[in-house]
This record gives C-alpha cells, structure tokens and sequence, in this order.
C-alpha cells in the first residue's frame, strides 16, 4: 500500500462552505463523497485514525490548520452531519464512526494519491461517466452533422446526376455512330484516369506531369502533414509499401518541426503581446480584460495574416471564389485535406516560387491552427469542468440538506430512544416498587412488549410525573407504521439494552 | 542564454532534416510513379484516338463531353450506367463524411457541393476538431492507467525490471498488439469484403486512414451494389474512431518512453506531462494565484510546444 501524500490546499477563507469542508484536513472523511479518487481502504484507515487524532486533540489543532474559525455550533453540526453520513443503520441511537459510505462524488479529479495502478473501480467508473458523457455529445454532434449536410448536398447532387445523364443522352443521340457500350469503356477509363490524377481531357501532349519533382514534393507534404489531398495518390505496390514508411517516419518528424515552429511563433507574439499589455496595465484596465483582448488580438492578427491574406491570393491566382478559397484555408490548416480544391493542382501557369511559398504557409498556418485549435479546446475544457463544479456544487448542497436533515432526524430518534428508555426504567421501577408493597405477584409478565408505551414528539412527557402507558397510534420512527408496532417496540427495547 | 541557442539550433537541425526528408521522399516518389502515369497517359490517349477514329465526332466535342465528366466526376456522381444507384449523400453516407471531417482524415470521396455545404463546412471542421481531440484525449487519458500505467508497473514488480526497461518492453508489446488488431485483421477483412482491393492495399488503407492522411484513393463502402451499405459505413467509422483512439495512445506511451530515457530534456521538446490533470485540486488557490496561471493559460495559445503533435491537445 502506497504512503499518499494529499495534495490539499488551503482555501480561502471566502470559499463556500461545502469546498471548505472538502479541503479540511479534519474532515477529510468527506472526501470519499465528494472526490472520486483511489483507495477507498486506505481512505478510511486514514478517516479512522483522523477521528482519533481529532478527538485527543484540541480545538487549537483545528484553529492552527488555516481554516476559518468555525463556531462551536458548526462544529457540532459537522459532528452530526458526519455521524448521519454514516451507515444508514437509522434505528442505532448509538451511531458509532462508522464507514462512511461513499454515496456522492464530483466526477472526475482525484484531489490526492499517486495510485496510477492501485486504481480502485470507484474512481474509473466516476472517471468513465464523464467521458462517455462526452462520447455521447460527439455522437450527437455527428448525427446533426450528418443531417445538415444531408439536406444541403442532396438536391445539388441529384441536379448534377440529372445533368449528367441528359448529357449522355444527348452525345448519344447527336452521334449516332457511337454504342452505348463504347462510350461506357471510354467513360470508365476516363473516371480511371481522373483517379489517377490524369487529366483526360486537354491537348495529349499534356507535358506536365503529376510526379514530376515538384509535385512530388508537395505529395510527400501532404502526406508528412496528414492533410492528404488524395488528387494524387500512389497508384503501384513499390509506391504504397513507400508511402506507409514514408509517412511513419515523417509524421512525428513534422510533429517535432511543428512544435518547433509553434513555440517560435508563440514567442515572436507573445512579446508583441506583453508590449500590448503593458499599456493597457498603464491605462489601469482590469486583468480579465487585457487576457481577453489579447486572445482576441491573436485570433483577429492570426486571421489576417493566415486565412484571409492567403485566401485572397489564392482567389485570385486559382480563379475561386471568396467563399471557396476560404473552405479552402480552412479545410487544409485543419489537415482534414479533402481535395477538391487544391492550391497548385489546376492547369494553370503557376509562378516558379509558388509551390514552395504555399507549402511554407501550410507550415506556419498549421502552427497557428494548432495554437487556434487547442484554445477552442482549452475552451471547451472550461466549459465542460465548469459545469462540472456546478453540478457538484449543487450535488453538494443537495448532500449537504439531505445530511443536516437526516442527522435532525437521527437526533430525535436518539433522544426519543433515551427517553423511551428513561420512561421504561422510570415504569419499571414504579411498578417493581409497586409489586413489592403489594405483596409479590408472581405470573405478572414484565415483558415490555406488552406493555403499551406512549410516545409524543414533544416535552409533554418530562412534565408529567408518571407515564401514560398508553399507547397512542401514531408511532412513527423511521417510518415503521402503525400497523407493524410490536416489530418496533421490540427493536426499540433491543437497541436499548 | 546557452539553452535559448541550444533550442534555436535544434530548430534548425530539425528543419533542415525535415527538407531532406521531403526532398528524399519527392525523389523517390517520382522515380516510382511517374512511368506509372506515362503508360496510363497513353493508354487514355490512344483510346480517345481509336474511339474518334471509329465515330463520327470530332474532337471538340469528345472534348466537351470529358469535361463535362469530369466535373460530374468531381461531384462523385459517376456517369456510368450502374453507377447511379446509390447516393453519396444518404444519412449513413453523410455520417461517415462529417466523422472524416471531424477526425481531420478527409478523404475527399465526396465534398461539399454548395456554397452552404461549404460554409457549414467551415465552421463545422471549426469547433469539431478540437472537440473530437478532446474527447480522442480524455478517453486517452483515461485508457492509459489500465493499458499502460498498470502493465508498466507490474512489469516492475513481477519481474523486477528497471522502469526503462519495462517502458520499453510495454511499449514494444504494444505495438506489436495494435499492429495486429488494427491493421492486420481489419486489412484481412476490408480485403475480403472490397472485391478489388489486395491485402496490400487494405493495409495502405487502413494506414493511411488511422495517420489522419486520408488520401481518398480507397474508400470503404464505395462499390455499387454493396449490401448493408449503411451498417458496413458506420462500423468502418467505429473502426476510424477507435482506432484513432489507439493511434493516439501509442503515442503518449512513446511520450512517456521517451520521457524515461530522457529524450525530451535532450531534445528540449515538451515533456510529457503525467496526468498533471488528476492531481488537480477541486479549489484552486488563492485568487492572486489564478491570474498568472490564466495569463500562462492566455498565452498558452501560442505555445502549441504543450503538444508535440498537432492531433494531441493536452491540455
């Protein structure tokens, strides 16, 4: 068993109670509760030992740990609440320490042990749950992905498949010299071709080629990077078995290289940044504003000088739209590289320093979509942890008010039982007082079953002198009803001896 | 000052290999199929030659009718006459599109078509990347106490290993596990179900797929007249996922490999952080506290460095 040092901090003293709860090292027993983390056993070893050590120490131990100063009343509530939070065994006036059983816990962030392996179920389940909550959201994501896309590209296709068919139709029909089944192979070569990334149509003596060094060169890019534009692809056996090793080696070789360039980038406009800062700290701004603004200068400068800079050369070079050059940027600096749109892979005349001067940007442009990415993440992140506290906090307050209720239910049973008992005693003596100065009655059952006791959730008893043995309906003690009253006295006179 | 140059010329060392590397692969690359696309080039030329010769058209207008192939081509819709049956656009199909939008492979099979196609796209791609690298990364996370901190460590105990040695011993295990799972035995089934593909190619598919490349040349799924077309298309997406999942966890493990031996100080990368997230308290520290850790969080922005690879965003 690992010796688990707790990574617990003091809070401050404005926290909200129940966090506050959770960092005292004297409470400690309302970790298992509200944190999910590893050893259970170990946790409640500790939780024995910490009552111990509490009990034999002194208020000043608990005032000299940091925390604020709790009223006596607190205290004695935390007592009570700890000892409702027990073992629900509510019948048991003498509620002992016992384990505390783990009946709510925050999802997910262990607050303490190193236990990588000794990891308990406890905490992979309560870890899982999160996650497979995210699952499920992804898959959602999917699905209204799915359909939007569905209901947009649907009718365009069925245009393009409509046009299509009359064109051959037409062909057909003006060239009546042409079977069908010609004009099927033809076509089928072609489609073969056009996946080769052959170009069918234009003049035969097309000279450029597909794998000259160049476009090699962007090929193999494409590929290091994994955006994998797929306009050209290796067609034999020799080139894919090359391709696979290729893009083993090279993908973590780019990864390093990217990082690289990230941190590069991330330093040039970081001290832009701090330039930026240090005059707005002039203008007395508040701290969440200037991180605001400087997320929000990054966005807009990186926007500019990655997206829309190269998305208007390449409108103009490539001859696409506003709309489609920008899908363009987009879909390449997140790698998803579908390939329809490729800068370079047209027929046009491009300048020499083209290709590399766009391979150049691909470069810095991921870093930047990188940077771009993983704050949407870290984003992402807060949101998901905020809402995460808040649905522990209420969790916790929920605890909290299901705690303090059943611990005033438990003290009212346990003084009841006192006073069920007191009033036994008190009968019993009376009556054996009685017996004796009636003479002996031997045969007269004192067995306190059948004897009716009378209880009243109010003081009346203690002021009348002797007990009314009478048993009124209404015994309500955790629940038990009227109709099962002997189960309840008896267990009642159980626990009393 | 010593590790600001150190750093600036392991940069450098490594853009200049990166070069060299391309150049390499471009040479290579071209040697193998250029000869491939000359013959396939003539092919096409002389059939277009015989097939004017046989007719009555003329060139111009077999040259209209490529093009206007070609475009329908780009569209993914097929001209030919068995090839109209099937849509690249029903749900399971669109489903399969936004999961290789999402996972950045992009295979490019099917694009968007419309304006609004390809404006959604955008933001779409947007958010959902980071979102899926977070849920890639979380469910990483979370697998690598069973499958990686746990085997480690009882490779430690039970056997008494040295941790370098058991990292490496895991990691080597490991490998050899999820090239079997995830590539041979998916290769084996994709070859057996395409009718057109070899072993060799469902391997470069299943490779390329997995590496996020996604050059499209093969797609599951695409064959005219393929039974159970939705449900082979989404267990192919289940396969994408996870085994992206798989892809990623051999990554960190290789992080934290390469972490043990002290390859990361070396090389001045960014080290692999172990679960800095679980040690996290529920409460922060004091307020004064929070703000240089939001700034570093502010600025963090720019030092994509807390990723070595783009697809993993730690933190």
């Amino acid at each position: 068993m690992r010796t688990a040092r707790p990574i617990i901090r003091v809070p401050p003293l404005d926290t909200p109670f129940s966090l506050q709860c959770l960092l005292n090292h004297e409470i400690q027993r309302w970790i298992p509760r509200y944190c999910s983390h590893g050893d259970l056993k170990l946790d409640r070893g500790m939780i024995v030992q910490k009552r111990r050590r509490r009990d034999a120490k002194q208020r000043k131990d608990k005032k000299s740990s940091g925390l604020a100063l709790k009223t006596a009343d607190e205290e004695q509530q935390e007592e009570e609440i700890s000892q409702s939070m027990a073992a629900p065994d509510l019948l048991d006036p003498k509620s002992a320490t016992h384990n505390t059983k783990p009946r709510l816990s925050f999802s997910s962030k262990p607050i303490v042990y190193n236990s990588g392996d000794d990891c308990d179920t406890i905490t992979t389940v309560m870890k899982w749950k999160t996650v497979v909550a995210i699952f499920l959201l992804v898959v959602l994501y999917l699905i209204i992905g799915a359909t939007v896309f569905k209901a947009l590209e649907q009718p365009q296709e069925s245009t393009q498949k409509y046009l299509i068919v009359q064109e051959k139709i037409n062909f057909l029909s003006r060239h009546a010299c042409v079977n069908v089944s010609e004009l099927e192979d033809l076509v089928k070569q072609v489609v073969l071709a056009i996946r080769a990334g052959v170009n069918p149509s234009g003049h035969p003596s097309n000279e450029s080629s597909m794998w000259d060094l160049s476009s090699s060169f962007f090929f193999a890019g494409t590929v290091i990077t994994t955006i994998g534009f797929g306009n050209v692809s290796p067609h034999t056996k020799g080139g894919r078995i090359f391709c696979i090793i290729y893009a083993l080696l090279g993908i973590p070789l780019f990864g390093f290289l990217l990082a690289g360039v990230g941190d590069q980038l991330g330093t040039i406009f970081g001290k832009g940044i701090a330039k930026v800062e240090k005059m707005f700290v002039k203008w007395n701004v508040s701290q969440t504003k200037i991180r605001v603004t400087s997320t929000v200068l990054f966005i807009l400068f990186g926007c500019l000088l990655f997206v829309a800079l190269p998305a208007l050369i390449f409108q103009h070079i490539e001859g696409w739209s506003a709309l489609e050059s920008i899908y363009f940027v987009v879909i390449t600096l997140t790698t998803i590289g579908f390939g329809d749109f490729v800068a370079g892979g047209s027929e046009i005349e491009y300048l020499d320093y083209y290709k590399p001067i766009v391979w150049f940007w691909i470069l810095v442009g991921l870093a930047y979509f990188a940077a771009v990415l993983s704050m949407i993440g870290d984003w992402l992140r807060v949101i998901s942890k905020k809402t995460k506290e808040e649905v522990g906090e209420f969790r916790a307050h929920a605890a909290e008010w299901t705690a303090n209720v059943s611990a005033e239910f438990k003290e009212t049973r346990r003084r009841l039982s006192v006073e069920i008992y007191d009033k036994f005693q008190r009968a019993a003596y009376i009556k054996r007082k009685l017996s004796s100065e009636l003479g002996q009655n031997p045969g007269q059952d004192m067995m306190p079953c059948k004897r009716t006791l009378s209880v009243n959730f109010t003081d009346e008893l203690e002021k009348e002198g002797l007990p009314t043995l009478t048993k009124n309906g209404s015994l309500y003690l955790n629940g038990l009803t009227p109709d099962f009253p002997d189960r309840g006295e008896i267990s009642i006179i159980e626990h009393l001896k | 000052m010593s590790t600001a140059f150190r750093s600036c010329f392991v940069l450098s060392g490594f853009i200049l290999a990166y070069f060299t590397y391309l150049l390499l692969g471009a040479l290579v690359f071209s040697a193998i199929e250029r000869p491939v696309e000359e013959t396939l080039k003539s092919n096409l030329d002389s059939l277009k030659a015989e097939f004017l010769n046989l007719s009555c058209i003329n060139a111009t207008a077999l040259e209209a009718f490529l093009e206007k192939v070609l475009k329908a081509n780009k569209y993914g819709v097929s001209v030919l006459e068995n090839g109209t049956l099937h849509t690249n656009w029903d749900l399971a199909s669109s489903l399969f599109f936004a999961n290789t939008m999402v996972t950045t492979v992009g295979y490019g099979h099917t694009t968007p078509l419309s304006d609004g196609g390809k404006a959604f796209s955008i933001v779409y791609a947007l958010i959902g990347v980071p979102f899926t690298m977070l849920v890639l990364t979380a469910c990483v996370q979370r697998l690598m106490h069973p499958l990686t901190y746990g085997p480690i460590s009882m490779c430690q105990r039970r056997a008494g290993l040295q941790p370098r040695a058991a990292s490496v011993v895991h990691f080597i295990v490991l490998l050899v596990l999820v090239v079997l799972f995830f590539f041979v035995v998916p290769a084996l089934v994709f070859s057996t179900i395409e009718e057109t593909w070899s072993f060799l190619d469902s391997f470069y598919f299943c490779f390329i797929s997995l590496c996020t490349i996604g050059l499209g040349d093969f797609v599951p799924a695409e064959k005219p007249g393929q039974r159970l077309r939705a449900l082979y298309k989404i267990s192919v997406m289940v396969y994408l996922f996870v085994g992206l999942m798989v892809m990623f966890l051999v990554l960190r493990t290789f992080h934290k490999l390469a972490d043990v031996h002290g390859w990361t100080a070396f090389f001045q990368l960014p080290s692999y952080e172990e679960e800095h997230e679980d040690k996290e308290p529920i409460v922060e520290r004091e307020p004064d506290d929070e703000s240089p850790e939001a700034e570093k969080a502010s600025i963090k922005p720019q030092n994509p460095s807390s990723q070595v690879s783009y697809n993993s965003i730690n933190r």
